[in-house]
């Protein structure tokens, strides 16, 4: 049963009468209301028929013809309707144009500039590649020289190296300072120098007497792993000053220098010292 | 058959509006056999419709032969100028060859849908062109919505038009004045209930109940249901 007041609204709402809340309202009791749907479809029908009460009217003759035409073109025969329904005034054509006119000459200065701008970026461009090869260039040179400085200073580190192992290698020269056994030369001194890795070394003498023409002093070597001194040569002095600077080897490997021994003998020297001793090593 | 029957023409040979056979006849038949026949059109048409809804051209071809007369006559009277009732009818036909697979018989018939479109697009067409004290005026003329037919040479197809568009204009004739008046100021002028109410200078109750008694009596004299 429906009561007066929903037989209203549905009244009103097939009319299209009912707005806002209470239609929305209405049609949710309608969407579970089996006659009210009921009473709305009836009263639907129902207000159709009013189409009948209007005067009678014919539509034109050709606007069956021209449907069945339009029916496979519908959707553009409706965007041609809606394209003349919003036909525009003349001015707005000519507002158009010369919007258009204005566009255009925006556009071709926008086109003129961006040519010159384009032109400067290319120039910018020479120069920042000209630039960019001369820093390569420099960056090759300096790599060059730092790779040659590096090398410099890696045959100076080899050299100081070196250097530094020939220091580390005086650590090992045996040097002694040899004095006069015999009274006559009180004066006399020498040095001597050996450098066991070289197998050689210096003798430095001062002060020692003059030899006779069929005499010569000869330096010897004590080695503890020999039974007698080795021979270490034969020099002579400067008569006026007694001194001598001479660099000498041994005849044998020498392990270790126990002492230096310079002995007065015959010409040329001999294998075994017979002379006098005139300078041993302290 | 009666006399109506056998003036109708070749157009409307298949089952059309049972509602103004049925119901309107001055003599009417059987109302079982009457509302069966009007059922029987109202599926004719929604056959119409599904038939559209797979592009038979042909079955729009008769729905517009059975159709186009009363939405036409709705959209001039809302709209009074037949430019633009033409305009609205081409508009509702394209709608129904789009929409006509989408159509739901348990929503209405396929006329109370194309009425309806029709009535809708007129009304909104009104009321965005503001038009609406210019249709007032004219409508105030022939306050139950019925003017003079055409005074043209009739055709069989005016005279069915006329038989009936003067059956339905029977059955609103019978309800009061008062609700013949609210009723044909809710179809045809787009207003709103308060404007109704304001046009009759009636309370907005007062409007509202002889609405709702106009289209129940119409609801019993022309019939129920025609799905």
């Amino acid at each position: 049963m429906i009561d007066e007041l929903h037989e209203e609204l549905a009244s009103l709402y097939v009319l299209g009468l009912l707005e806002g809340d209470e239609l929305a309202r209405f049609e949710q009791r309608l969407a579970h209301d089996a006659a009210l749907q009921r009473l709305v479809h009836d009263l639907r029908e129902t207000t159709s028929q009013l189409a009948f009460t209007a005067p009678a009217a014919e539509p034109p003759p050709d606007l069956r013809a021209r449907l069945l035409d339009r029916l496979d073109t519908a959707a553009t025969w409706r965007a041609q309707r809606n394209l003349i329904a919003f036909r525009t005034p003349l001015w707005v054509a000519w507002a158009a144009a010369a919007c258009l006119a204005i566009m255009c000459a925006w556009v071709g200065q926008l086109y003129v500039g961006s040519r010159f701008e384009a032109a400067t970026l290319r120039d910018q461009q020479a120069v920042a590649d000209f630039q960019l090869r001369s820093a390569r260039n420099q960056l090759e040179a300096e790599r060059i020289i730092a790779n040659h400085q590096l090398s410099s200073m890696t045959e100076q580190l080899a050299s100081l190296d070196r250097q530094l192992k020939a220091e580390g290698d005086l650590a090992k020269f045996k040097i002694s300072t040899l004095v006069s056994l015999a009274g006559n030369t009180p004066q006399a001194l020498a040095v001597a120098v050996w450098n066991p890795a070289k197998q050689e070394g210096v003798l430095t003498v001062e002060k020692l007497p003059a030899l006779a023409a069929d005499k010569d002093y000869q330096l010897w070597l004590v080695d503890p792993q020999y039974p007698i001194p080795v021979d270490g040569g034969v020099f002579t002095v400067d008569p006026a000053t007694g001194e001598a600077h001479i660099t000498f080897k041994a005849n044998k490997p020498i392990k270790t220098v126990a002492k230096f021994a310079v002995s007065l003998e015959r010409k040329g020297g001999v294998p075994k010292a017979e002379g006098p001793m005139v300078l041993l090593s302290q | 058959m009666s006399a109506l029957v056998t003036v109708w023409p070749a157009y409307l040979a298949e089952p059309a509006w049972g509602f103004v056979r049925v119901r309107m006849k001055p003599n009417p038949p059987e109302p079982s056999a009457e509302a069966a026949a009007a059922t029987e059109r109202a599926h004719f048409d929604a056959e119409l419709l599904r038939r559209m809804g797979r592009s038979d051209r042909e079955a729009f071809a008769q729905l517009y032969d059975r159709f186009s007369r009363p939405l036409f006559a709705t959209a001039l009277r809302v709209l009074g100028n037949a430019t633009e009732a033409e305009d609205i009818v081409q508009d509702v036909f394209l709608a129904l060859w789009e929409k006509a697979a989408a159509f739901d018989t348990t929503r209405g018939s396929a006329f109370a849908w194309a009425v309806t479109l029709t009535r809708n697009r007129a009304i909104d067409r009104v009321r965005m062109r503001k038009r609406r004290l210019e249709i007032l005026a004219t409508a105030t003329t022939e306050d139950a919505g019925v003017q003079p037919a055409d005074s043209g040479p009739d055709s069989a197809d005016d005279l069915v038009a006329k038989e009936q568009a003067g059956a339905i204009r029977s059955a609103v004739a019978a309800l009061p004045a008062e609700q013949q008046r609210a009723v044909e100021l809710a179809f045809f002028s787009g207003l709103t209930q308060q404007e109704i109410a304001e046009k009759l200078r009636e309370p907005l109750g007062t409007v509202k109940a002889r609405i709702r008694r106009g289209l129940l009596r119409l609801r019993d004299t022309l019939g129920g249901r025609h799905d």
